[in-house]
């Protein structure tokens, strides 16, 4: 940990604090305060732009615990972000459970099917892995689409608003809330999990698991608490988009391409940092709905040059540009700018 | 019984088309250590280009056909060029991520060209159907797997004698050396890239133009995944042998699981073997068993 000249620490709560100077803590309130008054300032459509990235933040920082703190590459993350999406929705919607509890125990579902298709991490790495959460994916869609009487297979399935102690989050400012409540807990646990034991025994695991066992670190159950971890937070936020973004579900929302838009995601933001995931989130999602909402609709109807319907190739493009251009030209991702810029900020006018 | 010797003879030949599309990402892994896993849009765009030729430019197949697998050669070189070569020497995380992105690359450019998604190539083979035994089969299948078998002959004698087979075999089995014998290594990562995209090609037009052109073809390219995994990701063998394998399976469970469980259980066996892989026999029946030493 840096610290500026003229900082110091007297005592080891100060040594262990995340926002250390006053500057920090008037900063995050400015923050705080700026996402709280989000809602009075922006179009519904711009509000549930911010609620789908605060939703993807939750399933990105899981994905991040996982492939970027414990190095299990995970490309099924859709598939487990369905699993909790369909159970969350399936409880309350069916058997009359409460949002709040249906959310956990979707949450808890996608990570027991995380922890199931994890199994294998422990003989197996890299590209096995992968390719096992790819299977992972297409095994819980294939299931999802065929258990019709309890799914509503390729249908879909309606749900419920979420209802807390009999306040009904219908509007989309109070969804906001709500969302970004969650993610903000998320966010706060993921920074902290990542200074704890589990976090640096993750951290170990990733840079060189056979070290990591020999130096007495159960590869068993840390791989499988990451496993967990990382779907549990994907499963609470299918559970945020069933009840709060989407309002219904269907197969098509967790198709295998979304999984590679979240290893994606955390590639340019940055793997294995805690503000990474954040800033590839809002960027990937605002690039999203910009295109979608702006630039291909025009370039659709002005340019007529290429077959018509080309214009929806354009986004599949631009993303998979982006992800292999990060990964050539700037690899540790946007998080590593965001620390150049606040060193250089730092020690300005100096060079250094 | 009829059922069983078609289910026996479509999945084996079949599975020989899956074989030779395994066979391109065996030669990568094994050449540079990078998992291709654009593996399936590779497939897709290569018949849409062949569609392009054949259909859309009205070129005759005896010289279309060349001219889509020079092409492949020219996509594979450009891959391993631009993607590949600044991302030498960095973590398997970023190699697969990188193929990944490219994956998605190619999913809105075959979008942004040909936007229709679905369409039919010329019929390059005879369609008459033929009996063995009490099954019957088309002709096509029969072809299909005569050409794998074909290209599996003759990639197993350039890899024995040919110059350049032997360099790429050598580099296979240790860099370093290799590079200390004066081989250029850059040089046999994009041959093994042409080659890859070469076969993924050709095992697209052979399964383009037997059930026509469309997202299934990806779908073709997932499954040779599980080919490699049950063949083992760095035996050329284990490709051969485990395609056929994974055909049948796939065949067979279809063909008997269906009324059992749910449709399109075809579709999602392959993925279920490689789970069952995974926890038996992970490096697959002829992978080599990593030792790792810290």
């Amino acid at each position: 940990m840096y610290l500026p000249a003229g900082v110091r620490n007297y005592s080891y709560a100060q040594d262990m604090a995340i926002f250390r100077t006053k500057t920090q803590w008037v900063l995050l309130g400015v923050l705080l305060l700026l996402l709280l008054v989000m809602p009075s300032f922006l179009s519904n459509y711009w509000l549930s732009v911010c609620n789908i990235i605060a939703i993807t933040i939750i399933a990105a920082t899981g994905l991040n615990i996982l492939t970027g703190y414990c190095g299990q590459l995970s490309i099924g993350h859709a598939g487990f972000i369905a699993v909790g999406a369909y159970t969350s929705a399936i409880l309350s919607g069916q058997l009359g459970m409460p949002f709040l509890l249906s959310m956990i125990c979707g949450g808890l579902m996608a990570g027991l099917i995380g922890m199931l298709f994890g199994l294998p991490s422990l003989r197996v790495k890299g590209f096995y892995l992968a390719i096992s959460t790819i299977a992972a994916q297409f095994i819980i869609m294939w299931v999802i689409r065929n258990w019709a009487g309890v799914t509503g297979g390729n249908i879909g399935l309606s749900v419920p608003t979420a209802e807390i102690f009999g306040y009904s989050f219908t509007s989309q400012a109070s969804k906001y809330y709500l969302i970004l409540a969650i993610a903000i807990l998320v966010i706060f646990f993921a920074k902290n999990l990542a200074r704890t034991r589990p976090g640096r025994a993750f951290v170990a695991i990733r840079d060189n698991d056979l070290a990591a066992q020999v130096m007495g670190i159960n590869l068993f159950r840390y791989k499988l608490l990451a496993f967990f971890i990382g779907c549990f937070f994907a499963g609470i936020a299918g559970s945020l988009l069933a009840h709060c973004y989407y309002g219904f579900l269907n197969p098509e929302f967790f198709d295998f391409k979304e999984s590679i838009l979240y290893v994606g995601m955390i590639i340019i933001g940055g793997l294995g940092t805690s503000v990474g995931p954040i800033f590839g989130v809002i960027l990937i999602r605002l690039l999203d709905s910009i295109l979608s909402l702006e630039i291909v609709p025009f370039l659709e109807t002005h340019v007529t040059l290429f077959t018509s319907g080309w214009a929806s190739g354009l986004k599949p493009m631009i993303f998979g540009a982006v992800i292999i251009l990060f990964l050539i030209l700037e690899p540790r991702g946007l998080a590593h700018r965001w620390q150049l810029f606040k060193t250089s900020y730092r020690i300005w006018p100096f060079s250094y | 019984m009829a059922d069983l010797l078609q289910f026996v003879i479509t999945g084996i030949t079949v599975g020989m088309v899956y074989s030779l599309i395994a066979m391109g990402f065996v030669l990568i892994w094994k050449s540079s250590g990078v998992a291709n896993l654009a593996l399936g849009q590779l497939v897709l765009i290569s018949s849409w280009v062949t569609y392009a030729i054949l259909v859309q430019a009205g070129l005759p197949p005896w010289l279309g056909v060349p001219i889509v697998i020079v092409i492949a050669f020219c996509l594979g070189w450009l891959i391993e060029r631009f993607l590949l070569r600044p991302l030498i020497a960095q973590p398997i995380l970023s190699l697969i991520a990188v193929t990944l992105g490219l994956s998605y690359f190619l999913d809105g450019l075959i979008t942004f060209i040909w936007p229709w998604s679905v369409d039919a190539l010329p019929r390059l083979f005879p369609q008459d159907t033929i009996h063995i035994g009490t099954a019957v089969v088309s002709q096509e299948y029969l072809w299909a797997a005569g050409i794998s078998l074909l290209l599996f002959t003759a990639l197993t004698l350039y890899f024995k004698y040919s110059r350049m087979g032997i360099a790429m075999r050598a580099t296979a089995d240790d860099q370093m050396a290799v590079q200390a014998c004066g081989i250029p290594v850059t040089k046999i990562f994009s041959r093994s890239w042409m080659l890859a995209c070469a076969m993924a090609a050709i095992g697209g037009i052979l399964m383009a133009s037997i059930g026509g052109i469309g997202h299934g073809l990806i779908d073709t390219g997932m499954k040779s995944f599980s080919v490699v995994i049950l063949g083992g990701l760095d035996s050329f063998l284990g490709a051969m042998i485990a395609g056929p394998i994974i055909g049948l399976v796939e065949n067979l469970g279809g063909g008997y699981l269906t009324a059992l469980t749910w449709p399109g259980i075809k579709e999602v066996i392959p993925f279920i073997m490689i789970i069952i892989v995974m926890m038996i026999k992970p490096y697959g029946l002829f992978g080599e068993v990593r030792i790792e030493r810290i």
